[in-house]
This record gives structure tokens, C-alpha cells and sequence, in this order.
């Protein structure tokens, strides 16, 4: 369609809003209400234009003007909010002329009179985007001589997020965002007229993707709790990279200021994370700055460790190592690791001879390698979703690209501003598709408030669950109880999945722990022509399986290494948690631990490496959908610790080799040759991981993980083995949940709130007491971590320690 | 001309013989609200010959035809937006009736639910029918709440006679062979009451819709309009307490006898409200394109003290000087746009000139900041906030010359730049203030007294 704004003639597509014109066209209108990604109201009237059109005669041709024989432009009587107007053929918009100047005035104006102006003290001062309009469109002058409205000024939505309700404009972004993203409907306006002021009715915000208020606020009303007055904006040095918290490659920003993370805020991948990230992403950065950090590498002399450098630190392994037979050395690290640590890792596994690599945690179900799972561009706009697990937890995205899949309007093409300001598909309170969508857990999820069905097999049930779903979809009998729904739901969820043209099959790690149940997922999967997405355990799963970090035979896998190895090198891992490895760990020869902590694996090792977290490093992962994403250091003042690269550098020097992988650039140079892909020049979007795989080692599956016991191990979205040091997140959560049902709570005389010590698979947890009808009875539930996988797994509630009792509420 | 001249001429005047009182002719009479005064007056006879024998074309033609203008203020056609209905797809549809009445000024709905509610059933079932909506909603005044009551007591009387409810003048198949008639299941229709809250605001259609929806009371983005997307997102059409009675008349007596009353552009008869120092104050019905003069003084007995200005349709309506020419204006829709205000709901309301306008402006914009949602920024922050507190400063004696400036600014700020008409209904009538009664406001600035003092009107 031919618009023309400002008098630049544009081609723009129908539906296009006049907003997205004028910005396409290099102009420029303020806005406050509108928001990529959501539905635009029209509230602020900010954006006010003047706009015009030609119209047609009965006979379908062009009323002409006399004077000029060009066809007429007929002015809208009053000025239009362009981010609700459509654009029309041969529609003129004028943004400049005087009356447009005038009321956008008369706006900045009004939207000043009762914000108090308290920039100076603000946290958005200098990022605000109130701040930047009324520089650009008011009159630098108030002539409101009344009383400002006084309201709350730090008031604690949650133990996350401080609203300033005097600086409020009323946007409403945060009250629309709530109720068209997530879904959660946890916020709205309270009163009305000039006392409008938002606020909830519950305690706290219970949804897990809270954070992203903070970022769309369009001033200081909303503020993140955990960097409220620690700096100013031009203070922060801004590293835009990815999250390695979960396997979904979100995009975020990480602000430092003088060596130290202040915050966190979402980065822009439109085709990943859009704009949000989940709250666990968000604010989980405190433990980076921790005082219990390893800032120095330690070696024990006389059974204490003691301080060293890593030339001193590497020397000595180098040292023992050659005592060493190197195939009797393990080499484990963690799957969050990046592509070029994972070369590293296999550089020091090659150097040493040893068979012994593994990355950890690795489902026995093993990783799906690149090229044959769904997207997430396809999740959200698949015609039928079937989700086995707690994505909600797992991997926060994928539910909120699920949620977009249910509102139906397919993801909006780019501008060259980016994603539309005003996208006029979507709609306020639009009905959401719940029919195509169905939920399986063995424990209520938060996901299934969301889904036309909901299925609660037994837990360890997921190999029969797809195994009675396939006979369904092959005309066979089912195992009705394997289904955990009436028999109709699996039905028409199986026929939904048979004929929508994209359909997509959520793997939950429950499902990817056990070998027999992936099969049969996959199974499932190709008898109802649907795509499976399994969810990687970890940030780069599906990296380090390309590179090939993988033992060269199955016995020489982590477990088999913990088991037999005489040496370990283990980075970021922590098997000692359970006290009969941590015996075992103890009669090693030599344990080197690359951690970030003095984890418990750290406190019995030889030598002690400082690691970089996720935060401090650069690399490349490759997320869930099987997309190479960057990862850069943000300058973190984090003593000496170093990545995985650093590591195999400081042993090379030490060893006096030059090993692949002792830098990024050397890693990435062994990538381009092994791979095929040239990381230093990956677009902002990210790029296709290539489906082939390095250079081979035996790829072989993980040991199964039992599937009996009365303990679930859940996803979390918090990282649960570094909550304690994330001291805001762990005032949100309440610590880590023991997960009962309340009869079973009730009969073993536990309240809510109550600290307990229970050993769950031999390792003893911390947990604090969570009844909820969530669980079945007879199930308890426990958060998973790095080193405690998701799955089924022993508990033993006779064991149950209660450390405190939990303050009874009258 | 001639082909007019062959034509009747238009009744346009009360006092023409040919009018008749008929939207109110139960109004004020005793037990009028019962179904037995209604049936034995020829009630549901409309409804029964729309169902049996008019398609819901024929319905929607027939409205069209008699050119009925919406009463709720706006005057948009009312057949045509029946006819932006989609067609039936399955989904439900709703017809929906406005009665949140809550303009200042406006008080004709009232008596017609608390008097004569059959009168309203009866054109929400043939608007329903025109439109195959099976569900209506009246959505009715919190502070109505006799009207409410009454409305209640008669949808329970209606569904007891088989008026609401299924297979409403359903037949049996009568006679045999070549001359039987076919069995007709009749047609599904019923009525959900619902009192508001006493929020202005609700009387706006979309914000109305989100209120019976149990939600926050603010409009909607249009488009997409109700016909499209309404209740519950569904195909709705919405029409105020005076049209669907109004329809009733012109399905039972005919298009062309509703439109021989009227102007040109403006057809029928229509509820007056008349308000002020006037000897009979009330609720008047008159052909469209009567005249203020007719109504104040014919039938109002006029003013009982000097008068300044008429406010011709509610408080949001922008008033017109006292004089004779205003006086002889008809009250059409036309001719009210052509003089810079608007008929409204035809809630006329006589200024006397002993009343302040600045203190009464102060007060119709008190009422309007009290009743802003708060959605959008020129109404909130203008509307609710800045012009009263500058209207208190003002009747302080406070203020400067500067300040009327500043106010006329502010209002022009508000013109057409607002969400939803309520910042422009209070902008209006501050705006004619200015315009035809400056001299008061810069009398209180100066001299820092009103020239005219307020004194409580309440009856002594």
C-alpha cells in the first residue's frame, strides 16, 4: 500500500499501523502506550498525527482534487493515534505541522503534570523514555501550579520488583503485559480517573515472568529490586549476550558498573525470546559476586589448601599428571559450558590419551543432535502442541512462545526500526486457542491452566504414556491408566496432533531421562507426522554433543568415570553433594575441580581452579532449537578466574604444549576446521549449528537414571544450586520446595514453611516444606540441580529432619 | 417542490392533531407496568408480527425505512447498524440495551423501564429477531433501582407467558393437505438483566460491554466495532432504552407513519427532557424538529426566572444564548449541528441568569473528573485532574486573566485528542462557556467575586 508520511512515499504492507509507517518513514512520533510484542490501546495519545486519505466514488474511482487532478485527501477531523490507525491506500500522514506540534505538547504536558520530575533521583534517569520525550516534544515548562498526586513511592510488589506509584503514567503496559504474555493475570489498575494507581490483590506477583515489567516500564515507576539505587545508567557497562541458564539461548543485556553485575535486563532475539526473559534469568546474577567466590587457584599442601597462582597451580598438576597413566584421568564438565570449552575439554582429554570425557548432566535418553527438532519460530505457530513435563520451570521460554502459539497471530515480520511498535493483530484480551494445546505431567503444572487438556500419568510413567498415546494413534487399544486423562482428551489430542500442519512435541526432561521413554517419544512423534523439541538439560547440551565431548566408550561416560577413574579433572561439577561419592572422590590420586565455589567436590580436591561464570566469559552455545549464539565476558571483577580455555592455556604453558582450545580464537579456529563455521562472524541472530559432528569419539548414551522411588526431581526456574547466594530470588521463592501432598504433609506432622533435611538418592537436602495438591499423594518433590538431574528417584521420609519449625500464623 | 407538495406536510409539532403521545403513553398511569395493562393495549402484537411474519431483513428494512436515529446521544442510524451484523456463523450473538442513563440532564429511559418495561422487551425481542441474536442484555443504572426492579418483575412475567425463553410464538402445524401450515418452532430468546455499579463510563457501549463482562470499565479500541467483536468478543449490536421502544411502535404501526414526523434528517418522535427554573419541568415527548420555544414555554410554562442559556442535550452538549432565534431553532439533529452543538440525548436544561456559569461549569466539570476512567492520558490528567482544580482556584478568586488563558488552551488540548468522548463532553460545554460567556469568568478574575453570587437552589 502507498502511504506517504512527511512527504516520503512508502510501500508498506496491509495492516501496517500508521505508527510503524511514520517510524519506517524516518520520522519520528512519541509514544508511551504502545509496545513490540503487544497490543496497542491507545492510551497515552502521544502519537497523535494528522492523517488523511483519498476516497473512492460510487464507481470505484479516486475523488479527484480540481485544483491539482491528484486525488483528494480527505483529513480525518481530529488528529489520530497512530498506533491505532491502519494504514489505507494513498493515506498521507503529516507528523510536523503545527496543530501535531501543538497537541503533542499539550500531551508531554498533561503526562508531566503529576510525575514528580524526580530524575535526578530516579534510576531510569538517563534511560527513560518520559525523560527523552519531554526533551524532544515539551515546552521545558509546567504551568501546573497545584499539588502533584502523592502516592506510595516504594511500594514492594514483590520481593523482586519496586513500584513507584507517583511516577506511574499509566501506560498500562505492565497490566497488558501480564494478561497477553504470560497469561498470569497479576496486576491491574485499582480506581480510577486521576487516582488510577496499579497494584495487585494477591501476595506478591505469582507468575515466573515478572521481571520484564521492569524493562517496558516506560519510566522509573517499576524498578528492579535487586539494582535499585546501585547506579546510574551511563554508568553501566552494557554486554549484550546470552543466558546460559537454560538451554533456550535467551538474549540478554548484562549491566556492570566497576567490576560487578548490577543487573540484568532482556536482550531483543526476536525469533528466540522476543523481548522477555523469565525472572530466574533475570535476577539469578547475585551469586556472581558473592563474597564466597574462588577467586584464587588453591592446591593443598599439608591437607589445607592454600592460595596459589594458576602457573604454581598448573605446574603442580602438570607434574602429577605425568605420574599419571592419562587414561586412567576423567575429564567432566558441565553442560552449560561453551562450544569452545568443549573443545578445550577434548584438547585435554586428546593430550592426556584419556577416553574418558563426558559432559554433565546428560539424559540418558541422550541429546538429540541438531537438525530434527522444531524450532521455536515453529512452536510459535504450531497448529497442535503436545507438552510431556513443567516447561514453565525447565525452559521459561518455550512456555511463552507456546502462550504465542495459543494467541494465533503468527510472529510479526521486521521492520527495519525492528519489531512493530503497533503490531493491529493483536488484541486486548484476545481469546487464547487452549484447544490445541495439552499438558502431561505426573504432578500438576503451571502450564496447564493454559491447555484445552490436561494429562497426570504416574510419575515414571512417560515411556507408557507414549507408548499408549502411539497405540492410539495406530488404531490400537491404550493403556488407559498410562494416559492420566479420559480416554476422549487423548483422543482428540492425538487427532489434533494427526492433522495440524505444524505440530510440535515438548520433550520435558522426565522424558529425556530415560532411554525407553525418548524412544518411544520419537516413536510417537513420527507416527503423528509432529516435530519433537526436547528440552537440553543444559545451556549448550546440544553444543558439546557436536563437538564431540563424549567418551570413547560407554563405560568411560561420567558416571563410569566417577566410578573407575583413578584421576578427575571436573569443571563446575559438584558429585561429592553425595556423601558416599565424596568418600570415594576422597581416595582419588589426584581430583582437580574447576569451580566457581568451594563446592563440596572443591573442598576434597588436590587443586582448586577459579571458574568464570556464565557472565564472564566469551564463547558460543548452541540452544534447544539447534542455533550457534554468542556468549560474551561482561567485565566482571571476578579475581583470576578464567573459563575452561584458560584452564587448558595455563596446563599447555604448564605441560609445554600448545594445545586446541587454549583460547577462544584457537578453539574457534579448530571449530572452522572441524565444523565448518566461522564463529567470529556470527550474525546478531545467531546461525544454523551445522548437523554434522566433529571429528567422532564414540557418542554413546548415559547410564539410565532408575526410574523408582518416591521422589520426583523437578526443573526450576531458579538455579537451584546456586539459590543460597542469590539472596532476592531466594526471598521470592521461599528457598528450595519439598513438594507434598497435604496428607501426606499433615501425617508426617510437617507444616508449610517448615525447614527439613531429607535424603533424597543418598544426597541430603535442605528443603523447605511445600504442601500442595499439586503433588499426588505418595509423591514427594524435590528441584533438580546440575548434579541431581531430573527424574525418578529414592527418598527416604523416614529420614526427615526437621532443622525448623515454621512460624505458625494465626 | 411539487413532487413534495403531493406529500403531507411533516409533523413536527406536539400540537399537530396528527401526533400522538406513543412511546409514553403508559407513563405515569397506574399499574402500567404490568403484562395485563400492556396485552390489553396491543402489547406484543409488534413483536408477534415481526417473528410470524417479517424476515429479519424485513425487519431491519422496515427500521431503515422509518429512519430511526439512535437515542442514546449519537444519532447513528439504527437499521443500518443492524445491518453491519456479519453474517450467522454459528457463534452467538447479542443484542444489547443501554440503559445506563447518566448523562446530566437525561432522565427519559428511566420512566420508560420504571413505567412501561413490555414496551422495551418487546423491541429488544424484535431486535433480537432482526438481528438472530438469541441473548439480550439490558444492562441497567445502578441507581435505578426501581427501574430495575420493575424490569426484573416483568422479564419474570414475560418468560411466564412464553414472551422470553424457547420457542418464543412458536405455532403447531394447523389444517392438511395443499392449505396446512407448517409447524413454526418459533424463536429462542432471552434476557439478561444487569445492574451496573453507578459509573458513568458504562454508558460508553464498549466500556459497557467490558463492565457486564465483569471487567475493568473502560472502552474499548474500535474497531473492531461491537458488530464484529462485542460481548464476549461475539457479533453484537447495541441500542439505547428509547430506540428498541421506539422499534416496537414502528414494526406495530409502520415506517411510513414514524416517518412523517420529523425533519429531513431527523425522523420520529423523541423523548424531551426539560430541566431548569421552569414552571412544569419534565419529561416531554414531541415529534423530532419541535422547536426549544414549543417545549419551554408550551409545554414547560416557562422560565420562572430571567434565562441565559439553553443546554440543548445534556450536560455534555455545548449551550446556545437565550434569544429568540435560539428559541425558534427546531430540535433535530441537523440543525443542532449546524448551530455548533448537538441534540444529545434531547436533555434540555435551562440556565437562569442568577447562575454563575463559571460555578456552573465548575460543576459539570467536577462530575466529568469524577466519572473519567483514567485509561488515557488528555482525560485523566486533564479532565480529572488539572481543569477542576483550575475551576476551584477560579471560584477562590484566585485566579488571573492568564489562567482563563491557560484554561481555553487546556480545552483546546482536549478536543478531539481523548480515547473516548468523555473528555470531549466536558470539553464542549467549558468551551461554549468561554465562548459565549467570557465576561462572567473574567468578572470573577478581576474582581474576584462571581457577578453573580451562588445561592443554594435546593427548594426552600
Amino acid at each position: 500500500m502507498k502511504v506517504v508520511v512527511d512527504g516520503v512515499t512508502l510501500d508498506l504492507p496491509p495492516g501496517t499501523s500508521a505508527i510503524d509507517a511514520v517510524f519506517a518513514a524516518g520520522s519520528d512520533v512519541p509514544y508511551f502506550c504502545s509496545q513490540p510484542y503487544m497490543s496497542p490501546i491507545g492510551a497515552c495519545r502521544m502519537c497523535l498525527a494528522k492523517v488523511g486519505a483519498p476516497r473512492k466514488d460510487r464507481d470505484g474511482s479516486w475523488v479527484l482534487d480540481e485544483e491539482t487532478g491528484e486525488p483528494k485527501i480527505f483529513w480525518f477531523p481530529n488528529l489520530m493515534a497512530t498506533c491505532t490507525t491502519a494504514v489505507m491506500d494513498g493515506m498521507v500522514v503529516d507528523t510536523r505541522s503545527e496543530q501535531v506540534k501543538a497537541a503533542q505538547h499539550g500531551m508531554v504536558e498533561f503526562t508531566l503534570i503529576n510525575h514528580p520530575l524526580d530524575c535526578p533521583v530516579c534510576d531510569k534517569g538517563g534511560a527513560c523514555e518520559l525523560q527523552d520525550r519531554a526533551y524532544e516534544y515539551g515546552e521545558g515548562l509546567s504551568r501546573f501550579v497545584f499539588d502533584k498526586r502523592h502516592q506510595e513511592k516504594h511500594h514492594a510488589l514483590s520481593d523482586l520488583i519496586t513500584l513507584d506509584r507517583e511516577r506511574c503514567i499509566h501506560c498500562k503496559r505492565c497490566v497488558r503485559y501480564f494478561e497477553e504474555v504470560p497469561g498470569d493475570e497479576v496486576l491491574d489498575f485499582i480506581e480510577r480517573g486521576g487516582h488510577t494507581y496499579i497494584g495487585t490483590l494477591e501476595e506478591g506477583l505469582p507468575s515466573n515472568f515478572t521481571g520484564n515489567i521492569t524493562d517496558i516500564c516506560p519510566v522509573g515507576a517499576l524498578l528492579d529490586t535487586t539494582s535499585r539505587f546501585r547506579g546510574r545508567n551511563w554508568e553501566y557497562h552494557h554486554t549484550e549476550t546470552t543466558s546460559l541458564d537454560d538451554a533456550s539461548g535467551s538474549a540478554i543485556v548484562v549491566d556492570g558498573r566497576t567490576g560487578r553485575i548490577e543487573r540484568i535486563k532482556a536482550g531483543h532475539q526476536p525469533e528466540i525470546n522476543k523481548t522477555w526473559i523469565d525472572d530466574g534469568t533475570r535476577f539469578g546474577h547475585e551469586y556472581a559476586d558473592a563474597p564466597d567466590r574462588v577467586r584464587r587457584p588453591l592446591v593443598r599442601h599439608n591437607g589445607r589448601l592454600v592460595e596459589t597462582d594458576w602457573d604454581d597451580a598448573l605446574g603442580y598438576v602438570a607434574a602429577r599428571l605425568r605420574e599419571l597413566n592419562g587414561r586412567d584421568v576423567g575429564v567432566a564438565i558441565r553442560a552449560d559450558a561453551t562450544l569452545e570449552e568443549g573443545v578445550a575439554a577434548r584438547a585435554l582429554a586428546d593430550h592426556l590419551g584419556s577416553g574418558q570425557l563426558d559432559h554433565a548432566p546428560r539424559p540418558a535418553g541422550g541429546v538429540i543432535a541438531p537438525g530434527g527438532q522444531a524450532r521455536l519460530q515453529e512452536l510459535a505457530v504450531a497448529g497442535a502442541i503436545l507438552v510431556v513435563g513443567d516447561v514453565t520451570e525447565e525452559v521459561p521460554i518455550v512456555d511463552l512462545r507456546i502462550k504465542d502459539a495459543l494467541r494465533g497471530v503468527t510472529p510479526p515480520a521486521l521492520f527495519d526500526h525492528g519489531a512493530p511498535i503497533a503490531d493491529l493483530r493483536l488484541k486486548e484480551r484476545a481469546p487464547r486457542r487452549a484447544e490445541i494445546l495439552t499438558v502431561a505431567a505426573p504432578v500438576r503444572v503451571d502450564l496447564m491452566r493454559h491447555a484445552g487438556r490436561s494429562a497426570r500419568y504416574p510419575a515414571g510413567g512417560e515411556h507408557a504414556f507414549f507408548r499408549a498415546l502411539t497405540a492410539l494413534a495406530e488404531g490400537g487399544t491404550p493403556d488407559a491408566e498410562a494416559l492420566g486423562m479420559p480416554l476422549e482428551a487423548a483422543t482428540a489430542a492425538v487427532a489434533g496432533l494427526t492433522k495440524a500442519e505444524t505440530a510440535v512435541v515438548v520433550l520435558g526432561g522426565w522424558v529425556l531421562a530415560s532411554l525407553q521413554a525418548t524412544e518411544a517419544a520419537l516413536h510417537f512423534c513420527r507416527a503423528v507426522g509432529a516435530k519433537p523439541m526436547p528440552l537440553g538439560p543444559m545451556a549448550n547440551s546440544y553444543g558439546l554433543e557436536l563437538v564431540g565431548v563424549a567418551p570413547s566408550h560407554a563405560r568411560y561416560a561420567y558416571g563410569g568415570m566417577l566410578a573407575g577413574a583413578k584421576a578427575l579433572i571436573l569443571s563446575q561439577l559438584d558429585p561429592a553433594i553425595d556423601p558416599a561419592m565424596a568418600e570415594r572422590l576422597g581416595q582419588l590420586e589426584l581430583l582437580v575441580v574447576h569451580a566457581s565455589f568451594l563446592t563440596a567436590t572443591a573442598k576434597l580436591a588436590d587443586v582448586v581452579l577459579p571458574a568464570a561464570t556464565g557472565y564472564e566469559k566469551d564463547g558460543t552455545v548452541v540452544n534447544l532449537e539447534g542455533r550457534m549464539l554468542p556468549v560474551r565476558a561482561a567485565p566482571v571483577d571476578a579475581g583470576e578466574a578464567r573459563d575452561l580455555t584458560g584452564l587448558v592455556k595455563a596446563f599447555g604453558e604448564a605441560a609445554g604444549q600448545r594445545l586446541e582450545g587454549r583460547s577462544v580464537k584457537s578453539a574457534r579456529r579448530w571449530l572452522k576446521k572441524s565444523l565448518g563455521v566461522d564463529l567470529d562472524a556470527l550474525p546478531g541472530l545467531g546461525a544454523w549449528a551445522p548437523a554434522k559432528r566433529g571429528p567422532a569419539r564414540v557418542a554413546v548414551a548415559a547410564h539410565e537414571a532408575p526410574a523408582h522411588g518416591g521422589a520426583l526431581r523437578v526443573p526450576t526456574m531458579v538455579r537451584a544450586e546456586v539459590l543460597d547466594r542469590n539472596p532476592h530470588l531466594l526471598a521470592a521463592t521461599g528457598g528450595l520446595a519439598l513438594g507434598l501432598h497435604p496428607d501426606d504433609a499433615a501425617e508426617l506432622k510437617l507444616r508449610a514453611g517448615d525447614e527439613v533435611t531429607v535424603p533424597v538418592a543418598g544426597v541430603p537436602r535442605r528443603l523447605v516444606v511445600r504442601p500442595s495438591e499439586a503433588v499426588p499423594a505418595g509423591l514427594a518433590t524435590v528441584p533438580a540441580t546440575p548434579d541431581e538431574p531430573v527424574g525418578l528417584v529414592p527418598i527416604d521420609l523416614k529420614q526427615i529432619a526437621l532443622e525448623r519449625r515454621a512460624l505458625e500464623v494465626a | 417542490m411539487s413532487a413534495v407538495a403531493d406529500k403531507p406536510a411533516a409533523i413536527t409539532s406536539r400540537f399537530d392533531p396528527r401526533f400522538e403521545v406513543t412511546l409514553y403513553r403508559h407513563v405515569g398511569v397506574d399499574g402500567a407496568h404490568t403484562l395485563e395493562h400492556y396485552r390489553a393495549r396491543g402489547g406484543y402484537r409488534a413483536a408477534e408480527k415481526a417473528l410470524t411474519t417479517m424476515t429479519p431483513t424485513q425487519v431491519i428494512d422496515e427500521v431503515k425505512a422509518s429512519g430511526l436515529r439512535g437515542r442514546g446521544g449519537a444519532g447513528f442510524p439504527a437499521g443500518l447498524k443492524w445491518s453491519f451484523m456479519p453474517p450467522i456463523d454459528g457463534r452467538q450473538r447479542f443484542i444489547v440495551c443501554n440503559g445506563d442513563e447518566s448523562e446530566p440532564g437525561s432522565f427519559k429511559d428511566r420512566y420508560l423501564m420504571e413505567d412501561d418495561p413490555h414496551q422495551l422487551i418487546e423491541g429488544m425481542l424484535i431486535a433480537g429477531w432482526a438481528i438472530q441474536a438469541t441473548i439480550g442484555i439490558l444492562y441497567v443504572r445502578g441507581e435505578y433501582y426501581l427501574a430495575y426492579e420493575r424490569m426484573r418483575a416483568a422479564i419474570a412475567e414475560a418468560r411466564a407467558a412464553g414472551l422470553l425463553g424457547r420457542g418464543v410464538f412458536a405455532t403447531e402445524a394447523e389444517g392438511e393437505g395443499d392449505e396446512a401450515t407448517p409447524a413454526s418452532p418459533g424463536f429462542d430468546f432471552d434476557i439478561i438483566l444487569h445492574r451496573g455499579a453507578g459509573a458513568y463510563i458504562c454508558g460508553e457501549e464498549t466500556a459497557l460491554m467490558n463492565s457486564f463482562e465483569g471487567l475493568r470499565a473502560n472502552p474499548r479500541l474500535k474497531p473492531p466495532f461491537p458488530a464484529q467483536a462485542g460481548v464476549y468478543g461475539r457479533p453484537t449490536t447495541i441500542n439505547n432504552v428509547e430506540s428498541f421502544c421506539s422499534v416496537t411502535h414502528i414494526i406495530g404501526r409502520g415506517a411510513a407513519w414514524y416517518a412523517a414526523m420529523g425533519t429531513d434528517d431527523s425522523k420520529g418522535t423523541k423523548l424531551y427532557q426539560l430541566s431548569g427554573p421552569v414552571a412544569r419541568p419534565g419529561v416531554y415527548e414531541m415529534p423530532m424538529g419541535a422547536t426549544f420555544r414549543e417545549l419551554i414555554f408550551d409545554l414547560g410554562g416557562g422560565p420562572t426566572e430571567p434565562a441565559k442559556a439553553i443546554i440543548p442535550g445534556g450536560s455534555s452538549t455545548p449551550m446556545l444564548p437565550w434569544s429568540d432565534e435560539t428559541l425558534d431553532l427546531p430540535m433535530d439533529y441537523g440543525t443542532m449541528a449546524k448551530v455548533g452543538s448537538m441534540l444529545g440525548t434531547g436533555g434540555v436544561i435551562v440556565v437562569p441568569e442568577s447562575q454563575c456559569m463559571v460555578d456552573a461549569m465548575a460543576n459539570v466539570v467536577r462530575f466529568y473528573a469524577h466519572e473519567s476512567c483514567g485509561k488515557c492520558t488528555p482525560c485523566r490528567e486533564g479532565v480529572a485532574t488539572w481543569l477542576p482544580k483550575m475551576y476551584q482556584k477560579l471560584l477562590a478568586g484566585l485566579g488571573t486573566r492568564e489562567d482563563l488563558t491557560l484554561m481555553e488552551e487546556m480545552v483546546r488540548n482536549l478536543r478531539g485528542t481523548a480515547f473516548c468522548p468523555l473528555a470531549d463532553a466536558c470539553a464542549m460545554p467549558v468551551a461554549a462557556s468561554f465562548q459565549h460567556f467570557r465576561h462572567e469568568y473574567e468578572h470573577l478574575v478581576d474582581h474576584g467575586q462571581p457577578k453573580y453570587p451562588t445561592v443554594s437552589r435546593w427548594a426552600e
